[in-house]
């Protein structure tokens, strides 16, 4: 197949025609009708008015459906971290308190995505089986074969599902673009899950762990070469481009001072990447079968 | 007052600067080349800082995404030039991460907007103004931060919506939660477990319009910065 025939023959196809099934048609029709739940109450501002092409509004319904899966990894992770007995959580009470309202958000996301789901009148996609250990089930070697019963562990896969929310709903904001109100939505969770990250982060630091509270070239790594490491894929970047294509000169601008190393810790810490569904959803196969 | 001060230069230069958009201040900056400095006769206007463009809400929205990545890249630039003597080991390395970061994120920005920045024609930065903050502790410097970075979160997270292309919103994108992270650590290094501070009932870190953003940053800004163009919600 000539792939510059496809590409022409793409680009003369109306994106009206890709319009998929009849009832994901009438649930875009209706996604707009999603404010008069308890979002409305927590979000003084009306819906902006959805836009007659659906292709746009069809991948809302999939990022909203791809963060709603990402929540519920999160919570069940963190659900039954705080279920396991004895003396698994570190002294330190803020630990623990920390992680039961990481929990009490994912809950809350969880509700507020499956409302938004629900109320554009398509249905949320059932809930998973979770093996945090990463095997599958038993069927393939483990990645986190302690997480709850090492502290540390657990914290490194925390930290890995965070960063990974964040740069998953980083990565969907510019298909929500067409919606402001789930667009302004979006990003407020994904503050929420980069604050999580931060504190996760800040604990593993105070237990001993390289890590800053941003991803840094300078963390020590916690991935799995050809598994987890998709987590970080392309997060150390050392450019930045425009949305014209051109590069950021960084080494001309003055970010520098004398002896540091700005150019090569400082730009990549400075900006938190996307990850594509794609990339996300392999992050998310690792721990569900 | 210093004389490189944006307030000293404009007692001379006052009625150039009343209106700070790219295009005027060009023009001004034309007639400023033209006049004797001295013999410009101050005028009593109401001086104002104007972010943005009436034509191009995409420049507005980052043009005040570049003022506040400047103060805040001012504000740690001046606490680690100057820091106080009660910081807790490791606190001096985070705020010099913190002043590179917000070094970078403003250079990012006045380099995308290039001859749009609003002040791309000033003939002198102004300076801000944190007088209004306690700088001699580290309880100050860190509620300080605190503030401007919860700031920074709510006002990316309520303006993004008004960006019209996906590139310019990812760029803020990725600065978003960069400052959020920030703003988690600023709380956690006073008081532990406190990261989770403006996250409301439903679990959203909070929003703000840049009316609300406006009024909240004014305190350091030396100059009446004018809404005009800038979104009402």
């Amino acid at each position: 197949m000539n792939i510059l025939k496809l590409l022409a023959n793409l680009a003369e196809t109306n994106p009206e025609q890709l319009e998929q099934s009849a009832p994901r048609r009438a649930a875009l029709e209706s996604l707009g009708r999603f404010s008069a739940k308890a979002l409305a109450a927590a979000l003084p501002f009306g819906l902006a008015t959805l836009p007659a092409q659906a292709r746009t509004t069809l991948t809302i319904l999939d990022s909203l459906d791809l963060a709603l899966q990402l929540e519920r990894l999160q919570e069940a992770l963190y659900s039954r971290a705080l279920a396991v007995t004895g003396t698994f959580f570190p002294a330190d009470p803020t630990f623990r308190a920390s992680v039961v309202a990481m929990q009490r958000h994912q809950q809350q996301h969880i509700v507020l995505l499956t409302d938004a789901i629900v109320s554009s009148g398509s249905t949320a996609s059932a809930p998973a089986n979770y093996d945090f250990t990463g095997t599958k089930n038993g069927t393939q070697p483990a990645l986190f074969a302690d997480v709850f019963t090492d502290f540390d562990q657990f914290l490194r896969l925390a930290q890995l599902l965070e960063d990974a929310g964040v740069r998953a709903y980083k990565g969907q904001v510019e298909y929500l673009s067409t919606n402001d109100f789930i667009l302004q939505t979006a990003l407020q969770l994904h503050a929420t899950e980069a604050r999580h990250a931060a504190r996760i982060r800040v604990m593993r630091k105070q237990r001993g762990a390289t890590v800053k509270p941003w991803p840094s070239p300078t963390d020590t790594s916690i991935t799995v070469a050809g598994k987890t490491d998709i987590a970080y894929a392309g997060e150390d970047a050392l450019q930045q481009y425009l949305p014209d294509f051109r590069p950021v000169p960084f080494q001309l601008l003055p970010v520098g001072f004398p002896g540091s190393t700005v150019l090569t810790q400082g730009v990549p810490e400075a900006f938190d990447e996307p990850l594509t569904l794609v990339q996300a959803t392999a992050l998310l196969a690792l721990f569900t079968y | 007052m210093h004389d490189n001060s944006f307030l000293a230069r404009t007692l001379h230069r006052r009625s150039f600067f009343r209106v700070a958009g790219a295009g005027a201040a060009a023009s001004a900056l034309v007639l400023a080349g033209c006049a004797k400095e001295d013999t410009i006769t101050p005028v009593p206007t109401n001086q104002q800082l104007v972010i943005g463009k009436a034509d191009s809400v995409n420049f507005t929205v980052l043009n005040y995404a570049y003022l506040l990545e400047q103060l805040e890249a001012a504000f740690y630039d001046k606490v680690v030039t100057t820091p106080p003597a009660d910081l807790l080991p490791g606190e001096l390395a985070y705020l010099t991460d913190l002043r590179d970061h917000e070094f970078i994120h403003r250079e990012y920005l006045k380099f995308a907007l290039g001859s749009n920045a609003y002040d791309a024609s000033f003939v002198t930065q102004f300076v801000f103004d944190f007088s209004s903050l306690t700088l001699t502790t580290r309880q100050g410097v860190w509620t300080a931060a605190q503030k401007l970075e919860d700031i920074g979160v709510a006002a990316y997270n309520g303006v993004a919506k008004h960006i019209t292309t996906t590139g310019y919103l990812n760029m803020l994108a990725k600065l978003a939660s960069v400052e959020a992270r920030h703003a988690a650590l600023a709380h956690e290094v006073l008081q532990a477990g406190s990261w989770a501070a403006p996250i409301g009932a439903t679990g959203l870190d909070a929003a703000k319009t840049p009316i609300e953003v406006v009024a909240l940053i004014q305190p350091f800004v030396p100059i009446e910065i004018s809404t005009a163009y800038l979104p009402t919600t």
